[in-house]
């Protein structure tokens, strides 16, 4: 045996340990060496690196939440809608906080947080049920939710932005730590840290495979299927409240209409990073390269005057494409290999 | 293996062609200005594109239009962070949402870069923001449009998207207040003298036909919103009004062009949105060039050779950057 075959049977190896993420490796080295090539001394700056890294965690949270519930078989299609209602009334909340003076107490923006966080619960709560107790199937039970809370957001501020908060809020959180390190960033690594713990070392983790792999045979060994699709949908309305947060502090204001494009955005992430659609399957650490790959590809398409950002759809649209065809045709060769064997 | 090989290969493929297309000789760029309208596709920036193309030829710096793919203040947004991260020299921005832009245009000036807008009146975070006119103004020159059509005498009143649209009432109060002054055989209807068309085509064309039956002296309506004034003319059209009733008013010219070739309505009043962009852009190089803004400052470009600031404000100023649309011009704007 010749050391290069050795290698390469190697590399072949370590290719297939994990297809997707093997993918998006060599996509982001992709873009890194294509942007390294046109645009080096643009992409290649600390300025570059610090936007981007405060930019993509306001639907990166939103995305986890989705990957949870495709995870489970299901789907979330009410994040932005629900990130949307969190800001505004947290928003609300937020300006009800000031002292007589105008200055926001002293557990002003801890008080946001906590409510904040508990609105994406309670609505992530509402989808479950609808979800797990009414058996409506995910897309539409999440889409119908999505105008809801889109639509008590345009009620509560008429349509209008919800403007003038008190500026400590949004100063806190589009900090940066140690001059470079975004707290965006911090939220978006805590969170994803979290829910890569609760899918590999709980219970609850191996739970929402099973039930995604097979919801009857999950059902039949006793999974108390419903309490577990809630709480998917709960800790979802929760990613997506986070979302909505840093949403508020990044434009300082709320309004029912931002980031619509962030739903269909975040289910490409999803796909992209290798959830399996019908369930079973996925990993974190595949959406979170996917995020990754997507956040440099867009921000590294505005620096090409030359690129209008109308191709920007059409961009997105092809890559979702041809990476369900990649996966569709792995997982054809697999089953052949299963049925061989 | 293969797959991923051409996947590669398509994407670098992509970034190398658009790469290759445009750029040339970028090199003797003495100033980057981006104009950053509220999205790329919408026919009313595409006019604007056209404007900050001529600019950019005719003053041979680095000017292009770089939008968000569709109008929503969150891309918007990202869209200027990444042009800070390269760092532009100037960013003239025509924002979607005013509130959200605060923070990022913020960001853009701490970090140096020359920010103009247009059609944000309402921003703290920018050196300048241009508007193609005083809304009082504009209202005496659609006053002036609709007294042509009527002969300068009749009842006439006016319509407004919403009473609680700012710019649609001050127009209106405009346009009523230079009649007082300049048209005095004209009278507003004292029993209706504001409608709401609630900025829907339908409901001005209903509210019009209603207006013509009720006061069948009425001789002229005023529009305001885009909606009004070609609703108001398929009304006038339908009950056989034609050269007994005017309207005049805003109105986009590609939509309407049967309208003003049927004669229903003489014509509409508008700003063009390429005037206004390129204005945008010969700001921005004037503040690069560390040029002083004062009243009366000169642009050089049509509309906006005397700008004035608004009352009670350093940072507003005010053109003349009104337009009007008729039988003949319409088709030459391609909106």
């Amino acid at each position: 045996m010749s050391g290069k075959t050795d290698k390469a049977s190697f590399l072949k190896k370590l290719y297939s340990r994990d297809v997707h993420i093997s993918r998006l490796l060599i996509m982001l080295a992709a873009v890194l060496i294509v942007m390294l090539l046109l645009k080096p001394e643009k992409f290649y700056s600390i300025a570059n690196f610090k936007t981007m890294a405060a930019q993509f965690p306001e639907f990166g949270i939103m995305a986890l939440g989705i990957m949870l519930c495709m995870i489970t078989g299901g789907i979330d299609l009410s994040v932005v809608g629900v990130a949307n209602f969190t800001a505004i009334s947290s928003g609300v909340v937020l300006k009800s906080m000031v002292d007589s003076n105008g200055n926001l107490l002293g557990y002003g923006i801890m008080a946001t947080l906590l409510f904040g966080i508990m609105i994406g619960a309670a609505t992530g709560f509402i989808n479950g049920l609808l979800v797990s107790k009414i058996q409506i199937p995910p897309i539409l039970a999440t889409l119908g939710s999505y105008e809801l809370f889109t639509g008590i957001g345009i009620i509560l501020t008429k349509g209008k932005a919800i403007a003038d908060l008190p500026l400590e809020y949004s100063e806190l959180i589009t900090a940066k730590l140690l001059g470079a390190i975004p707290v965006q960033l911090i939220i978006f690594v805590l969170m994803a840290c979290l829910i890569a713990f609760l899918l590999a070392r709980t219970t609850y983790g191996t739970r929402i495979y099973m039930l995604g792999t097979n919801i009857t045979a999950a059902r039949f060994s006793g999974l108390k299927t419903g309490s577990l699709l809630i709480r998917t949908y709960a800790l979802s309305g929760i990613c997506a409240a986070l979302g909505g947060l840093v949403m508020l502090a990044n434009y300082n204001s709320a309004r029912a209409d931002y980031g619509t494009v962030y739903t269909l955005q975040c289910v490409l992430i999803v796909v992209l990073g290798g959830v399996n659609p019908n369930g079973g399957h996925g990993r974190i650490s595949g959406v979170v390269l996917a995020i990754l790959v997507l956040q440099m590809l867009s921000s590294g398409l505005n620096f090409f005057p030359q690129i209008s950002n109308f191709y920007k759809s059409l961009i997105w649209g092809s890559v979702l494409l041809i990476v369900m065809v990649m996966n569709y045709s792995t997982e054809n060769k697999s089953a052949k290999r299963v049925k061989a064997a | 293996m293969k797959k991923l090989l051409a996947l590669v290969m398509v994407l670098a493929m992509v970034f190398a062609a658009v790469a290759c297309a445009g750029a040339p000789a970028a090199d003797d760029q003495d100033f980057e200005i981006v104009v950053v309208p509220k999205d790329a596709t919408n026919p009313w920036f595409v006019r604007m594109e056209t404007g900050v193309k001529e600019f950019a030829q005719e003053s041979g710096l680095n000017v292009y239009q770089k939008g968000p793919s569709e109008t929503d203040a969150t891309m918007q947004a990202q869209v200027i962070q990444d042009l800070i991260a390269a760092k532009v020299d100037a960013i003239c921005v025509v924002p979607v949402d005013p509130g959200a832009l605060e923070p990022v245009l913020k960001e853009a000036m701490d970090a140096g870069i020359v920010v103009v807008a247009h059609e944000g009146a309402s921003l703290e975070n920018c050196d300048y923001d241009i508007e193609a006119f005083s809304n009082e103004q504009y209202g005496a020159f659609i006053m002036d449009n609709l007294a042509e059509a009527m002969g300068e005498e009749g009842l006439y009143t006016t319509m407004v998207g919403h009473v609680t649209n700012a710019s649609h009432n001050e127009w209106a109060d405009g346009g009523v207040a230079h009649q007082q002054k300049t048209y005095p055989n004209m009278t507003l209807l004292a029993e209706e003298p504001r409608v709401e068309s609630e900025d829907n085509g339908d409901v001005a064309y209903q509210k019009a036909k209603e207006l013509l039956k009720k006061y069948p002296e009425l001789k002229g309506i005023m529009g305001t919103s885009s909606f009004d004034a070609p609703a108001i003319a398929r009304a006038i059209e339908e009950l056989g009004l034609k050269g007994k009733v005017f309207t005049s008013g805003t109105g986009m010219p590609a939509a309407n062009a049967e309208l003003l070739k049927s004669g229903a309505v003489n014509s509409l009043t508008l700003w063009d949105p390429a005037l206004a962009g390129k204005a945008m852009c010969a700001m921005a190089v004037k503040l690069l060039k560390g040029e002083k803004i004062e009243n009366g400052c000169d642009l050089g470009v049509e509309g906006y050779t005397d700008l004035k600031f608004k009352a009670g404000s350093d940072k507003v100023l005010e053109g003349k950057g009104w337009i009007v649309i008729t039988a003949e011009n319409v088709d030459s704007f391609g909106f």
